[in-house]
């Protein structure tokens, strides 16, 4: 079946054709949400803040450029609709080391079964993980966000530079040192 | 290790919104859509009475409430009569339901009465031994539809 592409959908919205929209929405809304729960870590903050993003990129639809995947122009409304979140909420304290885990994030680490034949070393991991992404939830924002965006969103690079609108250098260095700081956090089992 | 932190990363699970989002999106717009006074409605609010304030403050138009209009006055009327040494004198009004008050002799032409009043507009004239006369003091007086004429007491101090 022929889907239209990006472009001919935001032509499409451009020229009145609003409800098209809700394509886009539909195409990028779990990618979106993944990197803002990511950064917010709270699922329903992070669906408000997934749903704003998307209304703040249809009425700046008109500024939107050719040069950028749309994917990317919506992951940089996205950050900046979190940035202005954590101003908002004055939660610098969010990426301390209390952050606290939600009962809903430990249902969803309860889905996950790892590889592995032995049950006890599956448990182990599993409880292992759940470490991994809490400790995630301790780095600093624009650590947190490189690992987010490199291993949960799975974007090169080269996107994840243009996303942060820093060079292709800063990105490796961000995500060398947000390993680091992981390691560092979780002891000696990564060290 | 490296592979090992790799691997978890890789791992990270992936988390989905519980439904789609696309509607609430497609509503917000919608909603952001309505008419400005709709959506600024608050701000509309807000900056309306800003704008008050500042009329109330550097202006003397009335828009505070005059706490001085609540509670009563007294008012002392006075009548002094051209007809030498009248036997009675008393008042009526709408402030007393224009049933005649006797007023009190203070020398031999002049009588006085002390009233309690809200502040407002009253008519009223005196009966000088059962004849009506206007307040000769009232420099305000409205025909009283039976051919002659009331006085009227404005009580925020003064009598007309």
């Amino acid at each position: 079946m022929w889907e239209q592409s990006d472009r001919e959908i935001i032509q499409e919205v451009l020229n009145g054709n609003k409800d098209l929209f809700a394509v886009l929405v539909a195409r990028y809304e779990k990618p979106i949400f993944n990197y803002v729960y990511g950064l917010v870590r709270q699922k329903q903050d992070a669906e408000d803040l997934t749903q704003e993003a998307f209304v703040k990129a249809f009425f700046a639809l008109k500024t939107y450029k050719d040069s950028f995947e749309f994917s990317t122009w919506m992951y940089r409304i996205a950050r900046n609709v979190c940035l202005d979140y954590f101003r908002r909420q004055k939660i610098r304290s969010f990426f301390s080391l209390n952050t606290p885990v939600g009962e809903e994030e430990e249902d969803e680490f309860g889905d996950f079964l790892p590889e592995g034949k032995d049950p006890e070393e599956g448990v182990l991991k599993e409880e292992l993980l759940e470490r991994v992404s809490q400790a995630v939830g301790q780095l600093p924002l624009k650590f947190r966000e490189v690992i987010v965006l490199r291993y949960v969103e799975e974007l090169s690079y080269e996107e994840i530079a243009r996303i942060l609108d820093v060079p292709v250098g800063t990105v490796k260095t961000y995500l060398h040192r947000a390993k680091a700081k992981l390691r560092e956090l979780l002891g000696e089992e990564f060290s | 290790m490296e592979e090992r932190l790799e691997q978890y990363l890789q791992r990270l699970p992936k988390v989905e919104p519980g439904r789609s989002l696309a509607p609430s999106v497609m509503a917000r717009i919608a909603e952001r859509e309505r008419p400005s006074y709709r959506r600024y409605k608050r701000w509309v609010v807000v900056f309306g009475a800003a704008v008050l304030f500042v009329l109330m403050l550097t202006t003397n138009l009335p828009l505070t409430p005059r706490l001085e209009l609540f509670g009563y006055r007294t008012v002392r009327l006075v009548f002094c009569s051209t007809v030498r040494n009248p036997k009675t004198v008393a008042v009526a009004g709408d402030f007393s339901d224009w049933e005649s008050i006797p007023m009190e002799r203070i020398d031999e032409n002049c009588f006085a009465l002390t009233l309690r009043l809200r502040p407002g507009k009253y008519e009223y004239g005196f009966l000088v031994d059962g004849k009506w006369v206007p307040d000769p003091l009232s420099l305000r007086a409205v025909a009283d539809g039976f051919g002659s004429v009331n006085s009227v007491l404005v009580v925020d101090g003064d009598t007309e």
